[in-house]
């Protein structure tokens, strides 16, 4: 039988570490705000500006209209050169990461109706920005063909429109600050757990605890309850930032998305318990809580990466961490606003996830000294 | 030793450790240990580090589990399933740590109760008859990181007794304390056997083992001797023992030579205590320039005993 009087002398007895503790304070309170605001301000998937070298050796109206089409764009920042051999070395030197270079012949195929081809050269080197610039010339490249045929009668044969659902403005803090909720809380709660069982085990009160009739199931209780409060107003932190800071619109169901934002504490909050019952000691706690609660929020999360695109293996070992399901469910919430219903999967992951750790925390935690 | 004899009066055995053996990998921590304490006793529990004192103890407390043998806890023998009543009946206060620091006086009491479930009434009933038996005088909301250690220990003892167990396991419970605070702690342990406590205890200061009833001797992991302290002279020590003093400093060579010549010869002091293998006089040392006869402490029976075959 559990018993509710030791899990409350247990959980209050949190509550007057945590609010003695300037250590845990500051984690809780500053550590979500600061990586909100880093995270969200040093992630741009968009290219802006990009450095790009061009070569007109043609000096026409039709290049020089080009040229300054590119160039109104918020995408390109044009730089001339006078010749190819130029415009490589610049490349080589890391001062362009684009070179444009428009042929002699260029206004004369137009006007004669021909193809006429521009030459792009892309930095490879870079493939995070290359695709986005090819993607960015092709779309300018259709303006300018309109502008350039004004009142022709050439008619493109198909035109492809595309519009872009709960995200119009493709931005990249939209995309973001959702999935950043689960890498915050991912790493505050498995780490002030990790701390404060090791820290237990370091001063040896959790031999004076275990020499009492005190049960596992409300050692992990007493635990979880004050650091899962402590999370969620994290989450509210990280949401009023969102909101406030990155004028992030919420469409979905704040119950909805405080439901998914509990389980997933709940599971890293066990995941913390876990390890300490193996690491006794502090500093190898923060190590691994460090790697646990970190490399799948960021790496396995879809967060920044997306799963579709990842091995088939990898594919598998992110279903086993809760952290994608939180990024599904927050995003979905942040931008689409789905119902529970349609979000049974990640749910019903995330339930079972936590189901799994907090029963493998209270069995690995033993009432014995004996690891 | 009046309380030798209240505690030989009262038979009723506390703790019984019957066979006890406990077994890391291939190390033998505890092996075939077999004592007893009875009922309203200091029971102290001595032996050189590493000798298989504090395991003993856990296993006692429930914190370990033994390989082999059993642990009689108030006529509770360790069951699984039936630990908890046990651990109700022990008090138990570890050397390493005693109260946490950043809580005042008043939530590390009040946490200790509620951990063993003691109702809220009782705990105070209890904390007022511990505070006046300890005579401390504290305002309870004092941080416990802001208290002397002496205090600290004091009021960690009230922790392990707020649940009024039969049973109090102090494991050192003096070590890093002033010796004033030694010695007012150790008439605290007194005064809880007057109430009825039985103490266990273990240490490694000789002079607070003569306050115990009884003491256990351990050595790698064996029982190597139980008794009171006179008992244990007695039989440690059959022959006088001297206090010899040298008129100079001793070479390496009559050191040898002394070593040679006595069943017993260690260093006290500026003093050395013997006892000359029969046949020898102190006469014959030419060396010495005072002998006096000695009654053997418990230090002389530990270095005898514990040390003696090293």
């Amino acid at each position: 039988m559990v018993s509710r009087r030791r899990v409350f002398s247990i959980l209050k007895k949190e509550v007057f570490h945590i609010l003695r503790d300037p250590f845990t304070i500051i984690m809780a309170l500053v550590m979500p705000v600061v990586m909100v605001l880093i995270f969200g301000n040093a992630i741009e998937f968009n290219v802006q500006k990009v450095p790009t070298a061009y070569v007109d050796q043609d000096h026409s109206q039709s290049s020089r209209m080009l040229l300054r089409m590119l160039g109104s764009s918020q995408y390109f920042k044009l730089e001339p050169v006078d010749s190819v051999l130029q415009g490589n070395q610049r490349m080589e030197r890391e001062r362009a990461s684009a070179l444009i270079v428009i042929p002699p012949t260029f206004e004369m195929n137009l006007s004669g109706r021909c193809p006429s081809h521009v030459q792009v050269l892309l930095d490879g080197t870079d493939n995070s920005s290359v695709g986005a610039i090819a993607g960015y010339i092709g779309l300018i490249q259709e303006k300018i063909i309109k502008e350039i045929y004004k009142g022709g009668s050439i008619k493109a044969p198909l035109k492809v429109e595309s519009r872009f659902l709960f995200n119009p403005e493709l931005s990249s803090q939209w995309f973001i600050v959702p999935g950043l909720t689960a890498v915050i809380m991912a790493i505050l709660s498995i780490l002030l757990t990790a701390l404060t069982i090791s820290r237990e085990w370091e001063s040896g009160s959790m031999e004076l605890l275990l020499s009492t009739p005190v049960r596992p199931i409300e050692i992990v209780c007493g635990k979880i309850i004050p650091y899962a409060f402590l999370g969620i107003f994290s989450v509210f932190v990280v949401y009023l930032i969102a909101r406030i800071v990155y004028s992030l619109p919420f469409v979905g169901s704040h119950w909805v998305f405080g439901l998914g934002a509990l389980l997933f504490l709940l599971s890293y909050l066990g995941l913390g318990l876990l390890v300490s019952t193996v690491v006794r000691n502090q500093q190898a706690a923060v190590q691994v809580a460090m790697v646990l609660g970190l490399m799948p929020s960021m790496l396995f999360s879809g967060f920044i990466f997306p799963l579709e695109q990842m091995h088939v293996v990898c594919r598998w070992i992110a279903t086993i961490f809760p952290a994608q399901w939180f990024v599904d469910i927050a995003r979905d919430q942040f931008l689409k606003g789905s119902s529970i219903a349609n979000l049974w999967l990640p749910f019903s992951a995330l339930l079972a996830n936590v189901c799994l750790i907090v029963s493998l925390c209270v069995q690995k935690f033993k009432r014995t000294l004996e690891k | 030793m009046s309380n030798v004899n209240a505690a030989n009066a009262n038979s009723y055995h506390i703790v019984e450790v019957k066979n006890l053996n406990v077994v890391f990998g291939s190390f033998f921590a505890v092996k075939d240990v077999s004592f007893f304490v009875n009922k309203g006793e200091i029971f102290g529990f001595l032996g050189a580090n590493g000798a298989g004192k504090t395991t003993t103890i856990r296993v006692i407390c429930g914190l370990l589990c033994a390989t082999s043998g059993e642990v009689i806890v108030d006529n509770e023998h360790f069951i699984p399933g039936k630990e908890d009543i046990i651990k109700s009946k022990v008090g138990y206060m570890s050397q390493r740590f005693t109260l946490y620091n950043d809580l005042t006086i008043k939530e590390n009491l009040a946490f200790a109760a509620a951990i063993h479930k003691v109702p809220r009434k009782t705990m105070q009933k209890n904390k007022s008859e511990l505070f006046e038996l300890v005579k401390i005088d504290r305002d309870e909301s004092d941080l416990v990181a802001d208290l002397p250690s002496g205090i600290k220990q004091q009021i960690a003892l009230v922790a392990a007794l707020i649940h009024n167990p039969t049973l109090v396991v102090l494991d050192e419970p003096t070590a890093g304390v002033s010796p004033a605070s030694r010695a007012q702690f150790w008439a605290l342990i007194k005064r809880l056997t007057e109430i009825g406590k039985t103490v266990f205890v273990t240490t490694h200061y000789m002079d607070e083992a003569e306050n115990c009833n009884r003491i256990a001797l351990m050595r790698s992991g064996e029982l190597i001797a139980v008794g009171s302290g006179q008992e244990l002279k007695q039989n440690t020590f059959k022959q006088q023992i001297y206090s010899i003093t040298p008129k100079n400093e001793l070479t390496k060579e009559q050191i040898r030579d002394f070593s040679q010549k006595c069943d017993l010869f260690k260093p006290y002091g500026i003093h050395f205590h013997v006892i000359p293998k029969d046949g020898q006089s102190m006469g014959d040392f030419e060396t010495i320039a005072n002998v006096e006869n000695v009654t053997p402490s418990l230090e002389d029976v530990f270095v005898q005993l514990v040390e003696g075959d090293r």
